[in-house]
């Protein structure tokens, strides 16, 4: 078995009482654009720091090609990061902000003027070169900003939520910059950020931060379909939970109670799930149906229709199921379900059980 | 903006003639002064009876003001060093350092702002007599230093703290040793700090009386303790010339730093 190129390794790291980053692993592959999504205080840009050398991890161990990172200080790391915030150094011209890097490098002149050269071209901003970086939108500043921490050619890229501080178009546009840019370099890339959207438009794959630890590891499918938790089942997609009572359990799919003497079987449950103990069923507004009559030939539930929002290619009915819990349908344009249906009619939802999950605490 | 200037209709001219009230009260004295230098009177009667530039003269003629004026100029120079060097070590303390009793520390640097400059130049008198500093070059560098670096300590700390700590550690990871990223990056991002507290510095230093009184010997004068001497001895106009040339030259000191000032934002 080959070494994997970038091995995260149990790393923990506490402050005082406070544990910010609870046994971390992961290995990341050569060429890889990895997300670390999460809420903030999740310990995902610790553990970026971690990386940058900025933070000692209290225990565990960090490997680059088979050898550990940690001895090195960060200067001698050979790591490009690009920060929330804007780190273009004020006093120097965009070409010579991307120049810094190779000229602490003790480069030739001329290698370093075609590197620059080239970074400009890469990050479309040729002809900015003797740019003052406050005489650039935010934008322009962090595509520079790229551009000098690509210039040593990394062997991995750290990105802090780079796009935070932009409004949400130029976050767009330059999303997909990032993404061609990833696609013509091929450099590694681990990239944080809280925006599950920017995560799943960017990433290979996906790390789910909570509390100081990983919950799931995958790519944006596999975590949307197959949620290892209840909570990445929350931060990925939307969803609602029905809280249930499980009533049998047989090869990781269960038999789940729910309020109104409903027995939805057969679902796909995580946690530790025993006979008589909670769970929580989590229902997609996308996946679930909504019919006027019971059938009987799928999982259902009765709930009573509280609003009706149109929203262009699919409308939004809220509803609440007798158990009073909150549960939102969404029905694609042309659904004919949604034909007369009024606020206070008492409709049927229902759902495939194998494309749903139960979570046990 | 709260109060627009523009509409104000009439109190536009109530508020504009107030404001040049306030003008005139702190200029006058300095206009007066100045008035009184090129006056032929010798006893700095005012309006002057004639005009002569006979007080200048005098004043070039004689090298003690000369001479003074260099030690004055060697001291306020070795100060601002002294005191920029030491407030930016001492604002990177403060601004970048966890550790117990900051806060006090930082107070404890600004106490020479609020202390009485006299109790101050008696004490250090006191002291000085005793290790024999009085009268000495290095005695005035330190008292001066000590009046300066608050002003310093202020000017670079507040720099530092507007100075976002992520640029230094990009340049960190651009593979700059952390004392190269500080030399080459920190600093010229904070260089309007340091040159505020270089001009502050020098000018405690350069006009400062007080203390100088104290320290000064007959050999070793500084020019506003040669012109407060020269003051009590003979109330010579050839003062006025004295102190309207320190005017002058603070005001050109002023004007450079209002450029270099606009030549850091572009």
């Amino acid at each position: 078995m080959t070494v994997p190129f970038l091995q995260i390794r149990g790393i923990r790291k506490e402050y005082g009482a406070v544990t910010a980053v609870d046994d971390v692993t992961l290995n990341v592959e050569k060429g890889e654009f990895l997300t670390f999504l999460g809420p903030s205080g999740s310990g995902k840009s610790t553990t970026l720091y971690i990386l940058a050398g900025f933070e000692n991890p209290t225990s565990g161990d960090i490997l680059l090609e088979g050898k550990t990172l940690l001895q090195t200080p960060s200067h001698k790391r050979n790591i490009g990061m690009v920060f929330q915030r804007y780190t273009l150094f004020p006093h120097l011209s965009v070409g010579e902000n991307i120049a810094f890097p190779l000229r602490v490098r003790r480069l030739p002149k001329a290698e370093i003027d075609e590197k620059v050269r080239r970074m400009l071209k890469l990050v479309r901003l040729e002809g900015y070169e003797d740019r003052m970086p406050a005489k650039m939108s935010g934008g322009q500043q962090q595509r520079v900003a790229l551009a000098r921490a690509l210039a040593y050619d990394p062997p991995v890229l750290l990105m802090d939520e780079p796009l935070s501080a932009l409004d949400k178009k130029l976050r767009e546009e330059i999303q997909y910059e990032i993404r061609r840019i990833h696609q013509e370099t091929s450099v590694t890339i681990l990239y944080v950020t809280h925006d599950q959207e920017e995560a799943l438009r960017l990433s290979d794959r996906i790390a789910v931060f909570s509390r100081g630890v990983i919950d799931q590891t995958g790519t944006g499918p596999e975590l949307y379909a197959n949620p290892a938790t209840r909570f990445v089942a929350q931060f990925i997609g939307d969803s609602d939970f029905l809280k249930g009572v499980v009533a049998a359990t047989s090869g990781g799919l269960a038999d789940i109670h729910l309020g109104d003497e409903t027995v939805v079987t057969g679902v796909p449950v995580h946690g530790k799930a025993t006979a008589g103990g909670n769970a929580a069923v989590m229902l997609r507004p996308e996946r679930i149906n909504l019919s006027r009559t019971a059938g009987t030939d799928r999982a259902g539930i009765a709930a009573t229709v509280n609003d009706i929002t149109f929203l262009g290619n699919n409308t939004h009915v809220a509803t609440v199921t007798s158990a009073n819990e909150a549960l939102s349908v969404r029905l694609p344009f042309g659904d004919t379900a949604i034909n007369g249906l009024t606020t206070g009619e008492k409709v049927w939802i229902t759902w495939d059980p194998a494309t749903t999950h139960a979570f046990c605490d | 903006m709260l109060l627009n200037f523009d509409k104000l209709g009439m109190w536009k001219w109530v508020l504009t003639g107030f404001s040049v009230l306030v003008a005139l009260f702190l200029l006058v004295p300095i206009l007066f002064i100045v008035a009184l230098s090129f006056g032929s009177s010798q006893w700095l009667i005012f309006p002057p009876p004639g005009w002569t530039l006979r007080w200048y003269q005098e004043l070039l003629a004689d090298p003690r003001w000369l001479e003074s004026a260099l030690t004055s100029a060697k001291i306020a120079i070795i100060v601002t060093l002294c005191s920029v060097i030491l407030g930016l070590l001492a604002s990177f303390g403060l601004t970048r350092g966890r550790f117990a009793g900051r806060e006090t520390l930082r107070a404890l640097f600004l106490t020479p702002m609020i202390m009485p400059v006299v109790v101050l130049a008696v004490a250090l008198y006191a002291f000085f007599l005793k290790i024999g500093l009085n009268g000495t070059l290095l005695g005035f560098v330190i008292a001066h230093l000590i009046l300066a670096l608050p002003f310093s300590i202020i000017s670079i700390g507040n720099a530092l703290d507007s100075f976002d700590r992520s640029i230094e550690d990009a340049a960190i990871l651009c593979g700059a040793h952390p004392l190269e990223a500080k030399l080459r990056v920190t600093l010229p991002g904070i260089r309007h700090g340091l040159f505020a507290a270089a001009i502050f510095s020098f000018l405690v230093s350069w006009d400062e009386v007080v203390v100088a009184i104290f320290m000064a010997s007959p050999t070793l004068q500084t020019l506003p303790v040669k012109i407060w001497a020269t003051l009590r001895q003979d109330l010579t106009p050839v003062i006025a010339a004295a102190s309207t040339l320190l005017v002058v030259f603070t005001v050109v000191l002023m004007i450079v730093a209002a450029l270099l000032r606009k030549g850091f934002k572009s």
